[in-house]
């Protein structure tokens, strides 16, 4: 009966999750319209570490706290019932036969509180590595970056294919379910993203560790599911068996968290996900999930050396990930372009989760995640890649999504004067300087009120000698915003002969160019 | 033409000649009985002002035919909100599409391929909703509908442009006049830069001869250029509203140099002097020659 329950809960939030990804993208409206990053907001593993990190509330309190409170009452029905990689690895886990489960050492299931302690402890020394190893902020990297563009451009060549073939019926059959599906499920532009085979190579593993044993990563590795493990240790909800049952063992083998380890009476309770599947193959029907307050929970036993010793290796990941020049000004790359909003290096480090969610709805697809250009602690932040996609002068959309204001939501006024960097000409490219040749289309797609660039009526000698009239563009370093459409729309191609880096940021006190 | 009519036309030639343009009270309602070349309407409402423009050349059945599928291309390029002249006036654009569907057109299509993202450009300019409500479909571009054409010109041998414009049976061009740092004014020929697919930024090294080659090769039956308001500087994507000049004027004609040649003057500027205008009147496009047009002015 709960095994039913849970499932119709698995659907119903995995449908919301996913409906919600598909919201995060531009409908060309100022507004997002839809709550779309909810279920970061509601993540309580990201809500302590950005609050350890930053020694300030994040953003979204509320919705995080309901799920701590929900968990100290029920205990971990979040793994069970909501999480939406949950229910990816329950389908994952399809696919394993129902051979003899291979005989993994039975304290395994300790090494994700290992993981948390060491997470939590490097949060409060600045160090927000969470994002990595939270199962949403994971899932939603992996869609965002990898299996969404994935899918869509698998389906768009396929019916790309039957557009081009022009066979005439299967062209009109065609046409009309690619258009469904493009007002369905599929994006209005394909975003593509660098390094989206390793993210997406990364989730399958992760995915395939079900092929191992079900539910490997929340029995093993996921740190909020050892979070809530934690919290609901005296949660009101408990399973009970009554003196029907004979030992038979048959409860286990669908245990979804491995809270069973054999004996009648032990059961794990911050490793029950309650899916309810030992309550459905009881035969005998001798188990209850009931509301039993007061009863202490069992020992969870996870050795004093070893707890010492996750917290040091989430000390020492501290200067091991921060002894590097990138965070000296001048020494940092100069393609570090972050997005509008963005808040100065030190903070943004410590606040991006590397949800993915900005890069999801970045309106050009501009926004790419880095792997080791802001080091290994900055690994799939986002960073504008202005030959990919620049940044939309009106568009906010970024920070509406940003769920640990490592983004922040600036209202439009305000994000329009926001300098994110600097445009440079390179004078031995650009065509009215090298080579006589009128050209200005960077003049023409900067779009502040007071153009950024402005030109100079020049004449100038071509090889014969003749003079032709050009005008040159010039950069006017105040005015620059560093939004980067000069510099994606040159038609310089291969090294564009105008391009952003990121002097002059706003939001950097040191990484300025003009007195 | 009988000797009344002639009168009347050289009369008013000769006094468009020597007058400033726009400043020409006597041509008001002159030989309001037959269809002119270029109309030039004036009025407070957008949408009337149009109307007014296409029945002072004839009323749009002579430019629509019943069962046509008709392309009307705005300019919808730049994320900007109407008042910022960087787009075409969406009621303009929508008592076009209901002209053509009163016409008897069986479909009338808006797209344009922007330079900023189509979502927001379609959306900002108002275009999307106005359009959408006046009964048309609206289409954003699709890459894959970009092909290789022959454009056949002197400057543009061949060209990625868009099949769905290009296939259809009429093209109303419906530009905004605006200031352009390249070509001086984006008028009607311009915005046909919104048909071509690829690193069109390319054209902008010989931008006039460009024009008139793809322009050659467009052949619109209509050409109606927004002047509701004008984009006086910093065109053609503006945003400072300093720029903006509001006039309250629709030009329509089916000759694309002469509706630019009408065009500049608004600007102050003779066709003559418009490099782009000049080449498209020697290359047989239309002619720049604004007194040898039958010309009516209206308020509306």
């Amino acid at each position: 009966m709960v095994k039913n329950i849970r499932r119709a809960s698995q659907a119903l939030f995995a449908l919301l999750f996913l409906w919600l990804f598909l919201q995060t993208e531009a409908k060309g409206a100022n507004e997002l319209g839809y709550p779309v990053k909810i279920f970061l907001d509601a993540d309580p593993l990201l809500f302590l570490t950005t609050l350890f990190a930053n020694r300030s509330l994040p953003p979204a309190l509320w919705p995080a706290l309901a799920v701590v409170a929900a968990t100290a009452v029920l205990g971990r029905a979040f793994c069970g019932w909501v999480c939406p990689l949950g229910t990816f690895h329950d389908l994952a886990g399809l696919l394993k036969t129902r051979a003899r489960r291979k005989a993994l050492p039975p304290g395994l299931f300790r090494l994700k509180y290992y993981l948390l302690i060491a997470l939590l402890a490097s949060s409060l020394f600045t160090l927000q590595a969470a994002g990595i190893f939270d199962p949403l902020s994971l899932l939603i990297r992996s869609l965002a970056i990898s299996v969404y563009p994935m899918l869509s451009t698998a389906t768009a060549g396929v019916f790309g294919s039957a557009y081009e073939s022009g066979l005439p019926l299967l062209d009109g059959i065609s046409e009309a379910i690619y258009a469904l599906l493009k007002k369905t499920v599929l994006p209005f532009q394909e975003s593509l993203y660098l390094g989206a085979g390793l993210v997406g190579g990364l989730f399958f593993l992760v995915l395939a560790l079900n092929l191992v044993e079900r539910r490997f990563w929340c029995r093993y590795l996921c740190p909020l599911g050892a979070l809530l493990g934690l919290i609901g240790r005296r949660a009101v909800v408990r399973r009970s068996v009554s003196e029907g049952c004979n030992e038979c063992g048959a409860c286990e083998a669908g245990c979804h968290g491995d809270a069973l380890p054999g004996s009648k009476e032990l059961w794990r309770i911050e490793e029950c996900h309650l899916c309810g599947n030992c309550q459905d193959a009881c035969q005998n029907d001798a188990v209850r999930f009931s509301l039993a307050p007061g009863r202490p929970p069992g020992r969870l036993d996870l050795g004093r050396r070893r707890l010492v010793a996750s917290f040091s290796a989430g000390l020492l990941g501290v200067p091991l990930l921060r002894a590097t020049p990138l965070s000296r000004t001048g020494a940092a790359d100069p393609a570090l372009i972050r997005p509008p909003g963005a808040t100065p290096e030190p903070e943004f480090l410590r606040r991006c989760v590397k949800c993915g969610e900005c890069m999801k709805v970045c309106i050009t697809g501009g926004l790419q995640p880095t792997f080791l250009q802001a080091g290994l602690e900055g690994i799939w932040s986002p960073v504008l890649v202005p030959r990919i996609g620049y940044c939309e002068h009106r568009c906010t959309l970024c920070g509406q999504v940003c769920p640990t204001g490592a983004i922040r939501n600036l209202p439009l006024v305000e994000k329009m004067e926001v300098r994110i960097g600097t445009a440079m000409i390179d004078k031995g490219r650009c065509l009215p300087f090298a080579s006589a040749t009128p050209c200005i289309v960077c003049e023409e797609v900067c779009p502040t009120p007071k153009k950024a660039i402005w030109l100079e009526d020049v004449r100038v000698k071509n090889r014969d000698g003749r003079e032709i009239p050009v005008r040159q563009p010039h950069v006017d370093l105040s005015l620059c915003i560093g939004c980067g459409i000069c510099e994606a729309r040159c038609p310089v191609l291969g090294r564009p002969a105008i391009y952003v880096s990121s002097v002059g940021e706003t939001r950097s006190k040191d990484n300025r160019l003009l007195l | 033409m009988d000797r009344r009519d002639f009168l009347k036309t050289s009369l008013a030639a000769g006094v468009a000649l020597s007058l400033p343009a726009g400043l020409d009270p006597f041509l008001q309602n002159l030989g309001a009985a037959e269809a002119a070349d270029l109309a030039v309407a004036s009025g407070k409402s957008p949408a009337a002002v149009t109307r007014a423009a296409i029945d002072a050349l004839g009323g749009m059945k002579k430019f629509v035919s019943r069962g046509d599928i008709v392309v009307v291309k705005p300019n919808i390029g730049w994320d900007r909100t109407p008042e910022f002249a960087a787009t075409t006036n969406p009621e303009v654009v929508a008592a076009l599409v209901r002209l053509s569907l009163e016409a008897g057109a069986k479909r009338v299509k808006i797209l344009d391929y922007p330079v900023n993202d189509a979502r927001r450009c379609y959306r900002q300019s108002g275009i999307l909703d106005a359009a959408t409500a006046a009964g048309a479909e609206v289409v954003y571009p699709d890459s894959r509908k970009f092909r290789d054409m022959k454009i056949g010109g002197g400057t543009i041998k061949s060209w990625p442009m868009y099949t769905e414009v290009v296939e259809a049976d009429r093209i109303i061009n419906v530009p905004i006049a605006k200031t352009h740092g390249t070509s001086t004014l984006t008028l009607g020929m311009k915005n046909w830069m919104g048909v071509m697919g690829g690193w069109r930024g390319r054209i902008h090294q010989r931008i006039h001869e460009s024009l008139v080659d793809v322009s050659l090769f467009l052949k619109p039956s209509l050409v109606v250029l927004d002047a509701v308001r004008i984009l006086t500087d910093n065109g053609p994507q503006g945003g400072d509203l300093a720029d903006v000049k509001r006039l309250d004027t629709v030009i329509a004609g089916a000759d694309q140099v002469a509706v630019d040649a009408y065009g500049a003057t608004l600007f102050g500027i003779k066709g003559a002097d418009i490099g782009f205008i000049r080449l498209g009147h020697e290359a047989g496009l239309g002619t720049m020659d604004l007194a040898r047009l039958r010309m009516k002015k209206v308020q509306a």
